[in-house]
């Protein structure tokens, strides 16, 4: 790694930064994790879109309606998603403190993204809202996938709707929900322009991730070389972390497909 | 199904999509909102409706420059993925020494999400003298390999035959991708120009770095730039929003099918 940004001519640094990063840097270790529990937003997000596909996989009127509300948010510009969840967290009229305030849940008001504690919660809850339509339409296609007639042979088997759920749909669900869960990882580490509109990494780093850190580092702080190693550190991670969950689930994975 | 399920799933669908729909509304309303935004408690519904802050930003920014440096940066990318990306994959379906290692680097380099790459970007486009330009902005967007592969797909899916025999009739190698092969893609060509759009259209970070210049702002980055004057102090701010919302909300209303079909297609492809 080089000590350089553009204003400074450069030096070998060695393993310098990296040094730095893994042991001196707390910024950067907060960012680490604070990565790993914005991550967390994948799975919620899963969970609900199966149920949402589930529902509007049923045979009832204005399912289409449903679907376009649903995935509607997914293809809207982040920057302008961010700036609408920032005025419903509002702490002194947003809508979200009121509800609460109006329905007796809580006592006082919360600074939801000035508060230490509810920050990443509230920017995981916007990450959900935006992408669950996107894991739902995903999932449907899924579903569309399981063959009817096997659900007809175990209904005349006699096994119950949570059995036939159970033992052949969630099975034959799992390619659909891996795809969901990979695209989960992969934007959990890009997902820059929400958590930047929303707190800007803040309060106090509780939500500095480390893309977020990668841009303050080159950025903001003229830090290139810094941002480098952090950059390495995060394809690093973001590439084992893929690796593993393909192993975790016997190499489903949808790219290999694509090559031939 | 049993009329009674029928009503619990309506009842579950019509909580979700309310809850779906809530934030929309609830900067729909602000924005219109003739009184006081501070207001406390805030009403339901908007009491006198004015246009007030949609004039006001009309005053406060060059909105119609921000629209334009959008739809330039856009139609470019756009543009330059349609050719690039259907050269590359035409180039694909042919036979060619090391066309097993070229797939497999790009197939390599689809784990490399772009925000990885920001720095050196950064640095080859300030080399190349384009900071501050539309060109700057459209130019790492301009070939995704994802959408290359859409295209590779649906360009095996053509019969040999056709192109022998268009190749017989003496047609360029070029104008059979043109006349044979694209008219023959048409839901791949969709994707490609729905994928690049929506990247292009709401691209954030990479105008945010190599942009400095209010006029060359495209309308993500002047949002968020608004955003960092104003604070949340005005109701100007929600109207900028939903003014660069509704293009994007139109034009998924009108091509739905195509947009989640694309955007789908994009992920499962890649």
């Amino acid at each position: 790694m080089q000590t350089w940004s553009p204003f400074r001519p450069s030096r070998f640094a060695g393993v310098a930064h990296y040094e730095e990063l893994f042991f001196h840097d707390e910024v950067f270790w907060q960012s680490f994790w604070n990565t790993l529990s914005f991550m967390a937003s994948a799975p919620i997000a899963i969970a609900l879109a199966l149920v949402l596909a589930l529902l509007v996989n049923a045979h009832i009127r204005g399912r289409g309606v449903y679907r376009t509300i649903i995935f509607l948010s997914y293809p809207l510009m982040p920057v302008a998603v961010g700036i609408i969840w920032r005025w419903l967290y509002d702490e002194k009229v947003g809508l979200l403190n009121y509800l609460l305030l109006s329905l007796g849940l809580v006592e006082q008001r919360i600074a939801f993204l000035d508060s230490y504690q509810w920050a990443m919660p509230s920017v995981i809850v916007a990450a959900v809202w935006q992408i669950v339509g996107f894991f739902m339409v995903i999932l449907l296609a899924g579903l569309q996938n399981v063959p009817p007639s096997l659900l007809e042979a175990a209904a005349i088997d006699g096994a119950s709707a949570w059995q036939r759920f159970r033992r052949i749909t969630l099975p034959l669900l799992r390619p659909a929900m891996f795809l969901c869960l990979m695209l989960g990882i992969i934007n959990s580490f890009t997902s820059f322009d929400l958590i930047y509109v929303m707190t800007g990494g803040g309060p106090n780093h509780a939500t500095e991730v480390l893309i977020t850190y990668i841009y303050r580092s080159a950025f903001v702080l003229s830090k290139f070389d810094y941002a480098a190693a952090l950059t390495v550190v995060l394809f690093v991670f973001l590439l084992s972390l893929t690796w593993a969950a393909n192993r975790a689930t016997g190499g489903e994975a949808g790219a290999v497909d694509a090559a031939e | 199904m049993r009329p009674s399920n029928a009503v619990a799933v309506h009842a579950a669908l019509l909580i979700v999509s309310a809850a779906m729909l809530l934030p929309f509304y609830w900067v729909l309303k602000t924005s219109v909102t003739g009184e006081n935004i501070f207001q406390y408690p805030p009403t339901l519904l908007p009491r006198s409706i004015h246009p007030f802050y949609y004039v006001d930003v009309w005053y406060y920014v060059p909105f119609v420059r921000f629209v334009a440096n959008s739809v330039i940066v856009s139609v470019l990318v756009v543009v330059a993925n349609v050719v690039f990306n259907a050269l590359a994959a035409y180039a694909l379906t042919l036979a060619f020494r090391g066309k097993r290692l070229v797939i497999l680097l790009l197939l390599s380099c689809m784990l490399i999400p772009f925000q990885a790459t920001i720095i050196p970007a950064y640095l080859i486009t300030k080399e190349l003298g384009l900071l501050n330009s539309h060109l700057g902005i459209a130019l790492p967007l301009c070939s995704t390999i994802v959408c290359i592969f859409v295209f590779k797909a649906s360009f095996d899916a053509v019969p040999r035959s056709l192109i022998d025999a268009a190749r017989i009739d003496g047609l360029a190698e070029w104008r059979i991708i043109r006349h044979v092969m694209l008219p023959l893609s048409m839901s791949a060509l969709a994707t490609n120009v729905i994928l690049a759009f929506i990247w292009s259209w709401n691209s954030f970070l990479w105008p945010l770095i190599i942009i400095r210049n209010q006029e060359m702002q495209t309308l993500p980055l002047a949002l968020s730039t608004f955003l960092s004057y104003l604070e949340n102090t005005t109701g100007a701010l929600y109207a900028f929003c939903i003014m660069v919302l509704v293009p994007g909300i139109v034009l998924f209303l009108l091509e739905q099918r195509r947009f989640i079909e694309g955007l789908t297609s994009g992920a499962t492809k890649g």
